[in-house]
């Protein structure tokens, strides 16, 4: 019993982390209906900075936790969301008017250059960042027992916050407005006095924001990271957007949860070799049943 | 780190003006992952290839002719290693290689370098497949999974005393052979182990597998595979409360598992096995201080691959730079190198596997477990 | 001089410095302070020239796009107009004199290539085989497949594998891991058929990915990560290797001597051959009902099925044929390689072969060639690069996409004329 409830727990953290990253998929597939490859990158890039903003801060004698973990929020977030902006502005803007398959390679050819930008500058060896916060809550359950760290606590109070904050964002804001004209009808946004390019550019830094806050807390949790650290948790994501429903941000974090979950009951219940083909499978089993995904609308066929 | 990049490309960009003055030159390729996810091994093997190319043409070289290095990138993908072990043989003229590093590279590149009769020598592919195949060139200075796996196996079992063994590996060629041969030697003893699973490269949250592991109530944790993985793992064990033992092989053989593992204090009392160390050795102390002395750690597979640059060029320069003799030489004299006198068997593998078990204390620093 | 055009250096400056600014950001943390453990190395001076260098492109950049020149250029990128070529009426391609030279040429490429050329360009033969197959399913029907690699592996491992267990060889195995892809692009192809574009390349994706996966993980079959070594080709039963376990090898029935590269000249002619055989039934089949259907169906489904057109049987049939080729394409890449494993399949390889596609341009045969040499050859010729190699060919895919959005070779059409003495 208490592993079923630990693996419910673990699952879940995975899953708001795989939710946030989602969410920059599902957006920028939302306006301009691309998958952006990059985005993976972009959280890897994050990572590292993460470990540069801490290092800086020790350099310069910060000890307390609360001031730590803020400062490097705050410095990771706005230089990733930089990063974000950028990449949009080379690699995707000047193709804005070809094919989306078009944008898709240049996309992966983003990639490998945020990949390869990254090793050749920081060297190709595993990084690792200090424990700042240890410590856990825990539950005995039966003779055994359930335990949630703290660092797991503050990931699924930062996600919860984030998703929160970028929810109220989206429905209830002028920018959000915006962005929502956009994605129903880029042409109409535009003829209406929306600068649809800013709105494009908006969506991708809030991406990469999601991103850098996934990337801030995994690696302060992990402690781990190298600049191959992307790809997979980008594929992962990406799978939970879709599974979700892409282009829909509650989809992207239900999905997210949803992949989460499964992968640690299946990979704690049964088998962890092949977790990878059951939420593979999951997925295929899911869009077979609904085409669209959880919480996608089914795309109207226009003759 | 830091100019290390620009260094490196003057270094070889030097390395390769000089050898277009000097004509007969020793070309010796280095081959490995110098980029993709594995480059930091891929810079390991070429630090100890430079250097030992540099020592040797300072002492004169190979029979007087100078050694050129020929860097190599494979990515560690199969594809690319078959496509430059062509090109150092066709292209390059290499008469001997140190590398690959990932077996899944050596074994299809070793029967490149067989049909044209070059000599290869590995500093890190320990995967027993590449020497089984029966190839007459092919040689490694590191040991074998299975001699690893043995040394492991006796331990837990004579030592610990361990009951229940949880085997955990990376599902990669080295990981699981590591992780295959030590099982199979612990059921040899009669013990079964308790869990046997794979983990996903690249990931970093196994807090899945963990609380299994807990659930099994294993006391005794062995992982087949790289120290990128075995950081978080031992980590998140450590978070989850769990006090079993873990064990791992030379993958883990690096300074930056204490930094990946995020604190000197989780991987203390990790035991690991890997050859003897080679400060044991007084020709390996010398070579260690001038590595540290140019800001140069030389960790892990660094003076394997030295070793195996040493070992080329002895079975070169003792048989007039004729490989395939050398080949037949090297299987019938000994070597003496940074790392000790080597022997190797008919197979090109070492007669002395030289595991010991070591260690990992709470300053994160490993030392031999007596 | 500055006048006639009139370059406002004014907002060049601007721009400059809004970027230099911008470049400050991005490469202060990654470029300029270097991990090292918990600590750092400060690394300044690198980001002081990295962003100078951004500053001076960028002022000349946006100076170059005030002149006439440049806003001609600006222009052409801003519209580049989709759709098909049209050619006039008559019109001769200048193809039919060029493709008995490239036959001439390749035929006798081997006997005077080097080992290494040779062996590059059996990979880029391969890839042209990847490209094609894949180019009948996302260029032609329109169907965006990212797991391509998996009907690649099975091909691949068919091989391998059937020579382990069965004994099969190489020229069997051809036919039978067609066969093996084609129908493993059916069981596929089922059930995604209700999805659409982006749905189905993920589907596409969770496919290729499973396929690896389980080649991994099952490994009392497949030996998992350790590979299966795999056979080469024989010429009736001739071998081509040093020694042979049993009968007679090549290289003492002709009496020469032993030379390595017989073998790949080997795998290049039939390679050679074979790539012929799928481009002209490639050729043929779009010109044919069910190449035009395929593309019909691409443009406007619900116009289809309207009229009548069995989308299910299309979309297959594209799905199945795509699939075989690259099933195909496997057996060549273990042969040559002499050794299968599973990472030689990841999703990286099927995104590297949908480039191909996209940067050949959709659906043109031609592009596809020319591309696939082009991804193939220049990381190899990219080596002089070392360690900037994979940034080099990075950049230069987002430069290509760029610079040719619609691929290098446009697809054209030969137009229709009435013809002369048909009643009006």
């Amino acid at each position: 019993m208490d592993i079923v409830l630990q693996q419910l727990v673990n699952g879940l953290t995975l899953g708001s982390v795989y939710g946030l990253i989602a969410i920059g998929y599902t957006m920028v597939y939302g306006i301009i209906g691309m998958i952006n490859f990059a985005h993976g990158d972009v959280y890897m890039v994050s990572a590292y900075i993460t470990a540069i903003a801490l290092a800086l801060l020790t350099f310069f004698g910060i000890e307390s936790f609360p001031i730590i973990l803020v400062g490097t929020l705050f410095l990771t977030v706005a230089v990733t969301g930089a990063y974000g902006w950028v990449i949009e502005r080379i690699a995707y803007r000047p193709l804005r008017s070809s094919s989306r398959l078009s944008v898709l390679i240049s996309a992966i050819g983003m990639s490998l250059i945020l990949q390869n930008y990254v090793q050749l500058s920081q060297g190709a060896n595993q990084q690792g960042v200090p424990t700042l916060l240890t410590g856990a809550l825990r539950f005995h359950v039966g003779d055994g027992f359930v335990q949630i760290t703290y660092m797991k606590l503050l990931i699924l109070f930062i996600s919860i916050l984030g998703m929160g904050v970028l929810t109220y964002v989206i429905q209830k804001t002028k920018l959000g407005r915006m962005c929502r004209a956009t994605q129903q009808d880029r042409k109409m946004a535009s003829i209406l006095g929306i600068d649809t390019d800013k709105v494009i550019s908006t969506v991708f830094v809030i991406g990469a924001v999601m991103a850098a806050l996934a990337g801030v807390l995994v690696t302060l949790d992990y402690g781990a990271f190298d600049f191959y650290v992307g790809f997979i948790i980008g594929i992962k994501a990406f799978t939970a957007a879709v599974l979700g429903g892409i282009g829909s941000l509650p989809g992207a974090m239900l999905g997210g949860l949803i992949l989460g979950l499964s992968e640690a009951l299946f990979a704690g219940l049964i088998s962890s070799d092949y977790k990878d083909v059951f939420s593979f499978s999951l997925l295929v089993l899911i869009l077979i049943v609904r085409p669209s995904g959880l919480l996608g609308k089914p795309e109207v066929e226009k003759v | 780190m830091s100019n290390a990049v620009v260094r490196k490309t003057l270094i070889s960009l030097a390395i390769a003006s000089a050898a277009t003055l000097a004509q007969a030159d020793v070309v010796i390729g280095v081959a490995g992952p110098h980029t993709g996810a594995y480059a930091a091994f891929g810079e390991q093997l070429w630090k100890g290839a430079e250097k030992a190319a540099a020592d040797i043409n300072a002492a004169g070289g190979v029979n007087g002719e100078m050694i050129k290095l020929v860097k190599a990138d494979d990515a560690c993908e199969p594809k690319q290693a078959v496509s430059v072990a062509n090109r150092l043989v066709d292209s390059d003229g290499a008469l001997a290689v140190v590398g690959h590093f990932c077996s899944s590279s050596s074994i299809p590149a070793s029967k490149i370098y067989e049909e044209a009769g070059v000599i290869m020598v590995t500093p890190a592919s320990t995967n027993p497949t590449l020497t089984d195949q029966g190839l007459p060139n092919v040689f490694r200075v590191c040991g074998r999974d299975d001699q690893q796996g043995d040394v492991a196996a006796s331990y837990i079992v004579d030592k610990l005393k361990a009951k229940r063994i949880a085997v955990i590996h990376d599902k990669d060629t080295y990981g699981k052979g590591l992780a295959d041969a030590m099982k199979s030697t612990l059921n040899s003893y009669g013990v079964k182990e308790v869990m046997y699973e794979g983990l996903t490269r690249g990931e970093k949250d196994f807090n899945a597998l963990i609380t299994k592991i807990r659930s099994v109530d294993a006391d005794v944790v062995y992982f087949g595979g790289l120290h990128s993985e075995a950081g978080p793992l031992v980590r998140q064990l450590r978070e989850q409360g769990s006090k079993a033992i873990f064990i791992s092989g030379d993958g883990i053989v690096s300074d930056e598992f204490v930094s990946v593992a995020g604190s000197p204090k989780y991987v203390d009392g990790v035991l690991m096995t890997f050859g003897a160390p080679p400060t044991s050795y007084p020709s390996g102390k010398k070579v260690i201080q001038e590595f540290r002395d140019s800001g140069y750690e030389p960790e892990g597979y660094t003076l394997y691959s030295y070793t195996a640059m040493q070992v080329a060029v002895a079975a070169l320069a003792n048989n007039n730079l004729d490989p395939i003799k050398g080949a037949k030489w090297l299987k019938t004299h000994s070597v003496d190198t940074v790392m000790g006198k080597k022997d190797f068997d008919d197979k090109g593998d070492l007669t002395v596997s030289d595991y010991v078990m070591y260690e990992w204390d709470a300053q994160g620093k490993y030392h031999v477990v007596e | 001089m500055s006048q006639a055009v009139g370059i406002n250096f004014k907002k060049s400056s601007i721009d400059a410095l809004i970027a230099g600014f911008m470049a400050l950001i991005l490469f202060g943390p990654i470029v300029g302070v270097v991990l090292d453990g918990y600590g750092f190395n400060a690394e300044f001076g690198r980001v002081a020239w990295m962003v100078g260098i951004v500053v001076v492109g960028r002022f000349i950049m946006s100076s170059f796009f005030q002149t006439e020149k440049g806003k001609a250029l600006a222009f052409r990128y801003a519209n580049n107009n989709e759709g098909v070529e049209v050619l006039p009426p008559g019109h001769k391609s200048k193809m039919v004199w060029i493709i008995p030279l490239v036959i001439v040429i390749g035929l006798v490429l081997p006997f005077i290539a080097s080992k290494y050329i040779l062996t590059v360009v059996i990979l880029g033969l391969i890839y042209v085989l990847l490209g094609l197959g894949l180019n009948i399913v996302v260029g032609l029907a329109g169907l965006l497949d990212l797991g391509f690699v998996g009907f690649y592996a099975i091909g691949a491992y068919g091989l391998a594998l059937g020579y382990e267990n069965l004994g099969l060889g190489f020229w069997s195995m051809l036919p039978i891991a067609a066969i093996m892809a084609a129908v493993a692009g059916a069981i596929l192809g089922f059930p995604v058929l209700r999805m659409h574009g982006d749905y189905l390349a993920i589907v596409t994706l969770g496919f290729g990915e499973i396929i690896r996966l389980i080649l991994t993980n099952w490994a009392s079959f497949t030996h998992g990560p350790n590979g299966v070594s795999a056979p080469l080709p024989t010429l009736f039963g001739l071998e081509f290797k040093r020694r042979s376990s049993d009968g007679q090898t090549f290289h003492e029935f002709f009496n020469l001597p032993y030379d390595s590269a017989y073998k790949y000249m080997f795998v290049y002619l039939i390679l050679f051959v074979v790539v012929w055989a799928v481009l002209f039934i490639k050729h043929r089949l779009v010109k044919m009902p069910i190449g035009r259907a395929w593309e019909a169906l691409r443009e406007d489904e619900i116009a289809c099925r309207s009229l009548g057109l069995n989308h299910v049987l299309v979309k297959l049939s594209a799905f199945m044929l795509g699939a075989s080729t690259g099933g195909l394409a496997g057996v060549f890449f273990a042969s040559y390689q002499g050794f299968v494993n599973p990472s030689s399949f990841t999703f990286f390889e099927s995104a590297l072969i949908l480039a191909i596609v996209v940067l050949g341009g959709m659906g043109s045969t031609l592009g596809v060639v020319i591309a696939a040499f082009c991804l193939t050859v220049l990381p190899e010729v990219l080596r002089e690069f070392a360690e900037y190699r994979v940034l080099m060919f990075g950049i230069l895919m987002v430069v290509m996409m760029i610079w040719k959005p619609r691929g290098i070779v446009r697809v054209t059409r030969t137009g229709f004329a009435a013809r002369k003495g048909v009643v009006k």
